[in-house]
Formats: C-alpha cells, sequence, structure tokens
C-alpha cells in the first residue's frame, strides 16, 4: 500500500465508519425485519412474507401509497417549476434580485417543525391569514368570485392542497444550484439569441430551457426521492394524516405510525421496502428520459 | 451609402471609459478591421454597435438608419463570437436556421434555406451533427453560416480567427475574405493580429484606449502611420531620438527594419547580435556606437556577429514623429 494509498484510506474512514453504522447496518436490519414480526420488547418472530400480504391489502396503506403518489406527481413539478421561474428571474446581479433570491431561500432554512406550526396558523380557516386574502374582496365569508374559502384542515382534498402549497415554499436548495446553473451558461450565446430578436419566453424556451435542461432533469430526480420524505413533517404536525382517516396519512408518516407508536417494525420494514422500490423505479423511468434527451449532444 | 455611422460615441463600463469619442464611417460593402490591443476597446465597439452594450452619448446608424435606441434583435446585424457562441442543444441546421426559426419559419421551410448558408460557408456536410462533434474550424464555419443566413446589413466578428491554430488560421483567413466578397455585405472585423488586418482589410482602424488613432487603408496604415503608437502595433519599428544617426526636425524618428540596408559606405554600426528566422534574418546593430538598431535582411546576406558594417537609410523611409508621438 503507498502512502498516497494509505492517506486516501484514512480521509475515506470516517466517512465509511458513518455510512456502515447509520446507513448500511440500519437498511440490512430493516431488510432483515421485513420478515419478522418485532416489537423492541419480545425477540422478533419470523414470519416469510406476511408483512407484504398484510401490506397488499391494507386499507390505509394503499391511502399512503395512492397519497405518496399523487403528492409527488404534483408536487415535484410545480416545485421544479417554481424554482427554475425564480431562477430565471433572479439570476442577474442586481441588488434586487440578491435580496429577493435571498428571500426566496429563507423558508428552506427554518426548522421544519416550526415551519409546519407557523402553516397551522397560516391555514387556520376562521383567522389564518391565508383565508382572509380569499376572502378580500368577497362578501360573506366568500371569496371575489363568490365560492367558498377552502377549508385547509378539515375537508381531504384541501388538507392534501396545503401540504402541497406547503412544499411549494422550501425550494431554497433547489434555487441555488439553478441559479448558480443560469449564471454558468455562456453570455455570448444569449446575445447571440439577443440579436436574432429572441426575447422573454421564446428566449427561454429556446435557448435558456434546453440549456438547463441536465440540471433540471437532475432536480427532478433528486425530488421526486426527497418527496417521499418533506412530505412527513407537515402532515406530522399541520394535518397530523387526517382530515380521517387517511386523506394526507403520506408512506413516511405511515411507516413512522406503525413502527413508533404502533411498535410493529416488521410492518413498517416491510413498507420502508415497498417505499424504496417505488423511489427506485420512478428514479430509473425519470433517468431514462432524462438520459435519452442528454445523449443527443453530450 | 454608409454601412456603419458612428458619431460621438461613448461607452462605459461602470465608472470607466471604455470608448471615449468614435467618430467613424464604414461604407457599404467595405471590409473595415478593427485592429488594437487587448483592452483597447475593440470588443465594446462590436457590441456597441450591435446593441449588446450601451453608449452613454452619440449615435450609431446602419444602413442609413438610426439604430442608436433599438434593441439588438431590430438592428439587422450579425454577430461571430470569438467563442462562437453555438447552441450546444441544436444541430448545425438548427443552429444555423435559429433566427429564422425565431422569426416563426416553419422548420421544413427554414432547413433548405439554412443548406444554402451552409453551402456558402463550406459546411454543408456538417448539417446534422451536433457542436460537441464538431472540430474548431468546423464550428467557426457554422458561426459563419449562422452569420450569412440572415443576409443583415453588418456583420460583426469579433475575433473570429483567434481561436484556430496556425495553419489553419491562414488558411480561413483567406476564405474569410472571399466570402465577404461573395457576400458583399459591409463588415467589421475584430483582431488583434496585425497580419490579419493588413491582408483582410478594406481599411483598418487602429483603436488604443478607447480612441481611434488612425483609420486608412493597409498601405497608408503600413507606409504612412499616423503616430508613433500605429508605427510600432502595425509592425517592428526602430525609434531613435531626433539628434541620432538620422538627424531631422522632429522629437523622434522611427524606421522599420526592412528599411535598413547594410552597405560599403554609410554610418558606420557594429553587428551585436545576428538572429536566423528562416529566409529573414534580424540584425542587431549598435550605430553610431550608441544607437539599437535591427535590420531586417535576407538570410543569405547577414553578416558576422561582432563585426563592422555601414548601414544606409533612404530618406523616404523616416518616419518623423512630434513630442505627442504624432507623425510630422
Amino acid at each position: 500500500m503507498s502512502a498516497k494509498d494509505r492517506q486516501l484510506a484514512l480521509m475515506l474512514t470516517p466517512y465509511l465508519i458513518g455510512l456502515t453504522a447509520l446507513v448500511l447496518v440500519p437498511a440490512v436490519a430493516s431488510l432483515g425485519m421485513a420478515f419478522t414480526e418485532y416489537d423492541l420488547i419480545g425477540a422478533a418472530r419470523w414470519v416469510g412474507l406476511a408483512n407484504f400480504a398484510e401490506l397488499a391489502t391494507s386499507v390505509p396503506f394503499r391511502a399512503a401509497l395512492v397519497n405518496s403518489l399523487v403528492f409527488a406527481a404534483i408536487a415535484v413539478p410545480l416545485r421544479v417549476a417554481a424554482a427554475v421561474g425564480l431562477a430565471l428571474l433572479l439570476h442577474r446581479r442586481a441588488p434586487a434580485a440578491t435580496t429577493a433570491s435571498t428571500a426566496a431561500t429563507l423558508p428552506t432554512a427554518v426548522p421544519e417543525i416550526a415551519y409546519g406550526l407557523l402553516w397551522l396558523w397560516l391555514f387556520n380557516p376562521l383567522y389564518g391569514p391565508v383565508n382572509q386574502l380569499l376572502r378580500w374582496g368577497g362578501e360573506n365569508g366568500r371569496t371575489a368570485f363568490d365560492t367558498t374559502v377552502p377549508s385547509w384542515l378539515t375537508s381531504p382534498n384541501d388538507a392534501r392542497a396545503a401540504i402541497v402549497v406547503m412544499s411549494l415554499f422550501t425550494i431554497g436548495e433547489m434555487l441555488v444550484v439553478l441559479l448558480a446553473a443560469r449564471r454558468a451558461l455562456p453570455r455570448e450565446v444569449h446575445e447571440l439569441a439577443a440579436l436574432e430578436g429572441a426575447t422573454g419566453w421564446t428566449l427561454a424556451r429556446r435557448v435558456t430551457l434546453p440549456m438547463l435542461a441536465p440540471v433540471i432533469g437532475l432536480l427532478l430526480l433528486r425530488d421526486t426521492i426527497l418527496s417521499f420524505q418533506f412530505s412527513f413533517v407537515p402532515a406530522l404536525v399541520v394535518t397530523d394524516g387526517g382530515p380521517p382517516p387517511y386523506s394526507t396519512t403520506y408512506l413516511s408518516l405511515y411507516i413512522y405510525r406503525n413502527a413508533f407508536e404502533y411498535l410493529r417494525y416488521g410492518h413498517a420494514a416491510a413498507a420502508t421496502l415497498v417505499m424504496l422500490a417505488l423511489t427506485a423505479g420512478a428514479v430509473y423511468l425519470q433517468w431514462r428520459t432524462f438520459h435519452r434527451y442528454r445523449s443527443r449532444y453530450r | 451609402m454608409t454601412g456603419v455611422e458612428l458619431v460621438g460615441v461613448r461607452a462605459a463600463h461602470g465608472t470607466r471609459d471604455v470608448l471615449r469619442h468614435i467618430d467613424l464611417t464604414v461604407a457599404r460593402g467595405e471590409l473595415l478591421v478593427v485592429l488594437g490591443p487587448s483592452g483597447a476597446g475593440k470588443s465594446t465597439l462590436l457590441r456597441v454597435i450591435a446593441g449588446l452594450h450601451p453608449v452613454s452619448s452619440g449615435t450609431i446608424g446602419i444602413a442609413g438608419r438610426d439604430v442608436t435606441r433599438l434593441s439588438p434583435g431590430e438592428r439587422d446585424v450579425a454577430m461571430v463570437f470569438q467563442s462562437y457562441a453555438l447552441f450546444p442543444h441544436l444541430t448545425v441546421a438548427d443552429n444555423i436556421a435559429f433566427g429564422h426559426r425565431v422569426r416563426g419559419v416553419r422548420r421544413k421551410h427554414a432547413r433548405p434555406i439554412a443548406a444554402k448558408a451552409a453551402e456558402v460557408a463550406g459546411c454543408a456536410h456538417l448539417l446534422d451533427r451536433f457542436p460537441h462533434q464538431l472540430s474548431g474550424g468546423e464550428r467557426q464555419r457554422v458561426a459563419l453560416a449562422r452569420a450569412v443566413v440572415r443576409e443583415p446589413a453588418v456583420f460583426l466578428l469579433d475575433e473570429p480567427l483567434s481561436n484556430l491554430d496556425g495553419e489553419l488560421r491562414a488558411q480561413t483567413r483567406v476564405e474569410l475574405r472571399a466570402l465577404h466578397d461573395r457576400v458583399g455585405a459591409t463588415t467589421l472585423h475584430v483582431t488583434h493580429s496585425r497580419s490579419e488586418a493588413l491582408t483582410l482589410g478594406d481599411r483598418i482602424a487602429v483603436v488604443r484606449d478607447g480612441e481611434l488613432e488612425q483609420v486608412g487603408t493597409p498601405d497608408d496604415i503600413w507606409r504612412r502611420p499616423g503616430t508613433e503608437f500605429v508605427a510600432t502595433f502595425v509592425g517592428a519599428m526602430n525609434l531613435l531620438p531626433a539628434d541620432g544617426p538620422w538627424r531631422a526636425d522632429a522629437h523622434r524618428v522611427g524606421v522599420r527594419r526592412e528599411a535598413v540596408s547594410l552597405a560599403d559606405d554609410g554610418i558606420p554600426a557594429r553587428v551585436d547580435r545576428v538572429e536566423v528566422v528562416g529566409e529573414d534574418t534580424y540584425v542587431h546593430l549598435r550605430v553610431a556606437g550608441a544607437h539599437a538598431v535591427v535590420a531586417r535582411v535576407a538570410t543569405a546576406d547577414r553578416p558576422a556577429a561582432d563585426s563592422a558594417v555601414h548601414v544606409r537609410v533612404h530618406d523616404r523611409d523616416l518616419h518623423l514623429f512630434d513630442y505627442d508621438g504624432s507623425r510630422i
């Protein structure tokens, strides 16, 4: 082993220890646990595929699965679109743009629980600012278009929408990546487009977005994976998985409940595996599309 | 009819003036080379004409139309950037047809137009490739085709040859001139290479520190440089005090290297060093005991180092400069 290899090994060791202790061992343990019945108190009991069989017929699990998929299908594109739009608006180096991008990034820095509690107040149907705003210009507690205001936390679809709306303001990381990517695009290419008379939407559609596409693709992938996680705290803190029975129970919350509230570790581990498989599937599909596009010019 | 007309144009980067006061007229169909050292404001001059950089004052006319307040897209100019600025996500055909597509021409109609421009610029065989599959020279042709396809009032070329190496650059230079003669559009070609300027331009505009130092034909610029700066920038020149070997009523006297001939009689000189560069030899001399002068002679006629020689310069080859550097 050369000195360079030894140095490399030394530098990698802390990371590898962490990875093993915090990721690999728990992952293998969960994999094993998925085939057992285990409640943390008694000994684990081998049950084969019973946990998966139960999942297949479980109503709450099916609800959680559908909720998670719908959430990902709606929230992820909206989040990425919002981040891209902001990045295109704010990439210029001007004082106002810097302030605005800082403001857009800030919600991401707020601790998740505090962020959830804040929205609990914002979404309050009676005195919450969101509905006060929606009632503006309307009469008898209705909106200006004479429709009822959403009952954010008590009606199933409004509650699901509330979780999506909450997720739209935590796009700081994506915004930072996209701002950097936008600023890295060669200036001449945009100048040339300007000389050809391409401005505004034409410029974005024909030049900027296609050139950002590799980055946008990567962010879509990443956000899809994360969407199974960032629906967790809002659902726990703001809607508590409801309105009943399972309107905003997502896979992450379902797993959390089963493991830490019902002490059904085996069942939760099986659900985790399903979530993992789902994530892998979604990532594979996106990667294929994205790879096909990329291979056209890179 | 003028192709481009700049009147009293000033431009700044922040608080620094980049163009100080430019008056320049380019005739329709003329190829004007803008020559100057880095940072002289050459590129800014092009960018101001294209509308990519704002003017602080002055007016810009293109083909008899005042375009000072128009956006880049409305000025009817095409630009070739030093980096070529090809769109990496578009094929060569789509790159060339970009302007037409933006203006709403359908793809199937734009394609033959692009193919024709590619033909003119010599890249018709590359239409279906992507920029990353092209060599530097091929990219340069595509960038040219994209400019040609517009049939613009003015071509602005920003150091289009500087990313090509030796042989290819010389070849492309010839092709560029041929292309200009064929297309016949008004062209401003920015370069810092004096050989490019002298061979390519109908006229040369020498820029220094944001001001036009001299505008003239290559012959003018070479034979009657308006200032010491132009004289030394377009070609090496010996600058000597006026009370030196060649006396004159001036501040300094300039002599081009090839104007110094070694002869049997004349001013005595000593050969310091002999530098052979292929067919030419640079003879470093100490003339009249004190003055360093370089002479360019044919290698076959070179003297030996450390030998005593005589030098002669014809009176018409003396360039006289005043205290402010201007020609007398």
